[in-house]
């Protein structure tokens, strides 16, 4: 460290190659902050949870063929009586849509009839009584619905039913006082009172995507099941039987009844399938930033090395002559370490500015979230660290140059 | 062919003018062999590359073959020295990545030969040399003195009117300084113009003419007796 | 001449510092790849779908909710429209052309008992949208006016459908089963897949199947044919069809041909005087707020050009940079390295010029490999773009003839541009200087 002022001095004589490390190092920090952050914002998407118990699951999406819209009540029945004597089978139900299924519905939620505004927006799951059990979804107070309760419905015909189960984060939202079990609220924009008879842990909505994120665990069970050209079924299989459920169940349906469209793509996925597919995009961009991220670091390092292990052959006689002086290999190692760290600190100061720079032009353009400082802090230090690992090899090579160099010409 | 008339050259620093040479006055005409010689940092070697047009001058007139070049421009410049000048340095100056063939040819490929003249040239080049049959090999292949006759060869294969020479056999051992000695002195009898810097007194004796520089002018050996002594025992040792 | 010369001096160079040479190849080499393969998705996805109408075929917006719920859009009205508007506009006919829109879910029962029913993209359209879009036609055509105004059971089918149902031949004039009822065929499609989906970003995102199937508007409203897409109310629709046809929720999408500014300007004043009716009759209690985009304004309102797209491609070009930074210093080290040569070649008449060629084209040289290497990692990324995007977009990412001539093209400019300081420095080099033998 006594040497800084003449590394200053030298430096200043090797002005553009020092410039060119100095914005790489700055460029790249720039950039591997903003990739890294990007990353982390996917992966937490990523792990969200849906509230379903996800292993044994199978989805199977339906059109009916040939049938008015009015008439596909019993057929729907009898497929779900179906599915549910299936040998692996464990329960199964038919619902308008589920978590990461990417179309639902959606709805204004209030507490008072009268307010022009609803409170917040909710999903709209149309289920039965075997709604929990076949999801898996814990319920956290009150009760499940009851057979009874269930009734069919024309889907232009909904009102909000008189009983729904919500999610906890929907009732916090609507009593903050954790009293909504029992109360009375206002689904569907109508002045149809729904009575809140069971509060479940957690259930996501069918989106994914980043407009739904201030509701995404707001949800509303209502014991309906709609009529109408198309319906989802979800399946949950007996553990271990996932896979032979997910061939008998079509070939099942379609032996029940051929006048029926079950989609080649995305007809009959298991909810592995469902996940990886709702999230493909988001995990593909965390893999993008990666390999960016890692080519990117590989690139400035290499290029360290290439400029470091120049600047070392111009100076192999300079350095001899220090050698011949008295400098031990030690003295050399730590001079170009010392170097490099101080157009690395030159760099990151820069870099930090454009990491912080380039988020905030992000967030204007795009929906991004503000970037964590902690991320602009590990960038420097990875970066610094970087420098420092590229340097080393050329700055060894330096160190072993023999005192004789001094008295060789050329 | 080449007069210099109260050239100067100064180097500027932050700090120091240095006066690499000043009120520098010389005359060698067509077809002279002429040995310029002096202690080191006397200034010989630049007036060798004031000579050949690679570096520019502070004051003074400088006319190459009848033509003042201080107004040139870079490219008027560059082409003179392609037409004009053979250079041979002591360090040889070969390029590396480039075979004793495609090293000779590098400056007829600038003066924009067709190819069957620029191998009829390099090949004729190398002959002259005795080099003919190393065309292929790379520099670091030969020997010192193999290595200067190929620079020679570069130097005569564009036919120049004036070759310069910079302690052409300081890298070279006495056998390899003879052979390319005398072949200088056969270029020169075939009616090239020669200046060579060279310390090396014998060396110097060889040429037709000596030329001395110290301190950046040329002085008359003669007339000054600090120098008498030396120039006549590098006679005697010529004549011996 | 000289440019080959150059040109051999610049491959023999490359062979000169394989390490270095090889750091620049692949520095030049992931840069441009990343920048194309980010670039073929984002060519794909700002595509213009139909290039010679797209300033001529408009969407126009009428809010039909009122300033409350537009504030939650930055004031834009809703981006479809409600059954009553539309048919209000395609009774007022002040286009040159026009047609409301919707998709629907007919399934296909086929002929031949064996076979299950198949459901295909399919829209309602009325007979004006096959001139408007310029639909392709491999047999027959579209339906006329007087179908519309019929309510018929035609159809025109795609070329893919036709290819499953009739082997290909021509198959105008026969019968296909919708739903159990028969449709008569008037026109098969040739393979129409504009990229993006620009009639109907809204219930697509933008890309998508090619449509397989159209029926006339008219005949799905009769058969209520519930819309396959999105249905946006803001209150309650009341109950049945219709109610809810009725109602002022949204899922028509409307297109206007207006061949001429005057037109789009005519129908922009009709538009707004449309909605000041509203206003006077009492239908709307608001000013009135209404848009007309064309195509591109359209695709652009709708943000059919993913945030991934546009994230990656930035994310990218500034990996291109650091790349192209990278270059910069190892050409400077590059070619400092060999000031003794460049002092060589000055003293035996190479003017400045004739280095700054020598070097800038052993650049290009350089980029020129670092750019084959672009290409098969373009190749490798274009394969790796499935990873990242929909099925629906990334097969539009493909690595065709002027993919190839860009990526070259780049990696070859960049890295010259790269070179301008290094090859600047390299004609600074004073010969006498160099070959002075210290």
């Amino acid at each position: 460290m006594l040497q800084i002022k003449p590394i200053l001095v030298a430096l200043k004589r090797h002005k553009a190659g020092t410039l060119l490390i100095a914005l790489q190092i700055a460029l790249t920090l720039a950039i591997v902050c903003n990739a890294l952050f990007i990353i982390q914002q996917r992966l937490d998407r990523i792990a969200r949870p849906t509230g379903l118990d996800e292993t044994n699951l199978l989805t199977i999406q339906n059109r009916w063929v040939g049938v008015d819209d009015e008439k596909t009540g019993s057929l729907v029945r009898a497929d779900v009586q179906a599915i549910r004597e299936l040998p692996g089978v464990e329960d199964a139900i038919s619902i308008n849509s589920y978590p990461l299924r990417g179309g639902g519905w959606l709805t204004g939620v209030r507490t008072n009839p009268d307010a022009k505004k609803s409170e917040t927006h909710t999903t709209q799951y149309f289920v039965d009584d075997h709604a929990l059990a076949t999801m898996g979804v814990k319920l956290v107070a009150g009760r499940n619905f009851r057979s009874d309760e269930i009734t069919e419905i024309d889907p232009k015909a909904v009102v909000s039913a008189p009983q729904i189960i919500v999610t906890k984060t929907l009732a916090d939202k609507l009593f903050p006082d954790g009293s909504a079990l029992g109360k009375v609220v206002y689904v569907d924009d109508g002045t149809q009172p729904s009575t809140i008879i069971g509060i479940v842990e957690r259930l996501g909505g069918p989106w994914n995507s980043t407009w739904s994120d201030t509701f995404l665990d707001n949800a509303v069970l209502e014991p309906y099941q709609l009529t109408g050209g198309g319906t989802s079924y979800m399946i949950r299989s007996k553990p271990g039987q996932l896979a032979a459920v997910t061939r008998s169940v079509p070939e099942a349906l379609y032996k029940l009844n051929r006048m029926r469209v079950i989609p080649s793509e995305r007809g009959v996925r298991t909810y592995d399938v469902v996940r990886s597919q709702a999230y493909k995009s988001d995990r593909g961009m965390a893999i993008l930033m990666g390999v960016v991220c890692l080519v990117l670091l590989g690139i400035t390092a290499a290029g360290i090395v290439g400029l470091t292990s120049f600047w070392v052959g111009q100076r192999r006689k300079q350095i001899g002559v220090r050698r011949a002086l008295g400098a031990t290999q030690r003295d050399i190692l730590s001079y170009f370490l010392t170097e490099n760290l101080l157009i690395g600190i030159g760099g990151v100061v820069v870099g930090a500015l454009l990491a912080i720079g380039m988020n905030l032009w992000l967030v204007t353009q795009f929906e991004m979230a503000r970037l964590s400082l902690l991320y602009v802090l590990a960038g420097v230090v990875a970066l610094l660290l970087l420098g420092q690992g590229a340097v080393l090899a050329p700055a060894m090579r330096a160190s072993r140059v023999p005192p004789v160099e001094a008295t060789r010409s050329v | 062919m080449l007069k210099m008339t109260h050239l100067s050259k100064v180097y500027r620093t932050e700090v120091v003018e240095t006066y690499a040479l000043r009120d520098f006055n010389i005359n060698v005409n067509e077809g002279e062999f002429v040995a310029v010689t002096g202690p080191s940092g006397s200034g010989k070697t630049t007036f060798l590359t004031i000579a050949g047009l690679l570096e520019t001058f502070t004051g003074g007139q400088y006319h190459l073959d009848g033509v003042e070049v201080s107004n040139l421009n870079d490219n008027e410049r560059s082409r003179i020295r392609n037409e004009k000048i053979g250079f041979i340095f002591q360090a040889f100056n070969l390029i590396p990545d480039l075979n004793v063939f495609d090293n000779v040819e590098v400056p007829l490929r600038y003066r924009g030969m067709k190819a069957a003249e620029r191998k009829e040239r390099i090949m004729n080049a190398l002959e002259r040399v005795g080099l003919a049959s190393r065309a292929k090999h790379y520099p670091a292949e030969l020997s010192g003195g193999q290595q200067q006759r190929v620079a020679i060869a570069r130097a005569l294969a564009g036919s120049p009117r004036l070759l310069l020479a910079d302690e052409p056999t300081g890298n070279l051992d006495t056998q390899m300084a003879r052979g390319v000695m005398e072949l200088l002195e056969e270029i020169h009898r075939e009616g090239a113009t020669i200046v060579m810097v060279t310390h090396d007194p014998e060396l110097a004796a060889r040429a037709q003419r000596n030329v001395h520089i110290i301190d950046g002018q040329v002085v008359d050996l003669a007339e000054d007796p600090r120098f008498h002594h030396a120039v006549t025992s590098a006679r005697a040792n010529t004549t011996a | 001449m000289m440019f080959a010369y150059y040109f051999q001096l610049g491959l023999r160079s490359l062979r000169k510092n394989p390490l270095l040479t090889a750091l620049m190849v692949m520095a030049i080499g992931c840069g441009v790849a990343a920048s194309m393969t980010t670039y073929s998705v984002f060519r794909a996805t700002s595509n213009n779908p139909i290039p010679g109408k797209s300033s001529q075929l408009y969407v126009p917006l009428i809010d039909n909710w009122g300033p409350e719920d537009a504030a939650q859009n930055k004031g834009e009205p809703p981006d479809a429209m409600s059954y009553t508007d539309a048919m209000a506009l395609m009774r007022d006919h002040r286009a040159r052309r026009q047609t409301a829109l919707y998709p629907v879910a007919p399934s296909v029962i086929p002929a031949d008992a064996s076979m299950l029913p198949v459901r295909e993209s399919s829209y309602a359209v009325y007979a004006d949208a096959f001139p408007m879009f310029d639909v392709p036609f491999l047999y027959g055509g579209g339906w006329q006016a007087s179908d519309d105004a019929a309510h018929a059971p035609v159809v025109v089918i795609g070329r893919a459908l036709n290819d499953k149902l009739f082997r290909g031949v021509n198959s105008v004039g026969r019968e296909i089963n919708l739903d159990g009822r028969n449709y008569r065929i008037t026109g098969v499609m040739d393979t129409w897949d504009p990229q993006p989906l620009f009639f109907d970003p809204v219930n697509t995102s933008g890309f998508g199947d090619p449509v397989q199937l159209f029926i006339p508007f008219t005949r799905a409203i009769d058969l209520k044919m519930a819309t396959n897409g999105n249905n946006n109310c803001n209150k309650h629709s009341g109950e049945g069809w219709d109610a809810w046809i009725r109602s002022d929720c949204v899922w028509i999408e409307y297109w206007a041909e207006l061949p001429s500014v005057a037109e789009a300007n005519a129908f922009r004043q009709y538009l707004h005087g449309y909605a000041a009716e509203q206003q006077r009759s009492g239908r709307f209690t608001w000013a009135p707020n209404v848009r007309l985009y064309d195509v591109p304004q359209w695709l652009e309102h709708e943000k059919v050009v993913p945030q991934e797209a546009k994230v990656s491609l930035l994310v990218s070009l500034g990996f291109l940079l650091i790349c192209l930074v990278n270059t910069v210093g190892l050409l400077l080290a590059k070619f400092m390295r060999r000031a003794p040569e460049i002092g060589v070649r000055r003293a035996l008449g190479a003017s400045r010029k004739e280095i700054y060629a020598q070097f800038l084209i052993e650049a290009g040289t350089v980029g020129l490999v670092g750019g084959v290497v672009g290409l098969l990692l373009t190749g490798v990324g274009v394969f790796g773009v499935t990873l990242v995007f929909d099925p629906d977009i990334a097969r539009l990412a493909t690595l065709n003839g002027s993919l190839i001539a860009l990526t070259l093209l780049v990696a070859v400019l960049a890295t010259v541009l790269a070179a301008f300081y290094p090859t600047w420095r390299a004609a600074q080099v004073q010969p006498a200087w160099q070959l002075k033998s210290n």
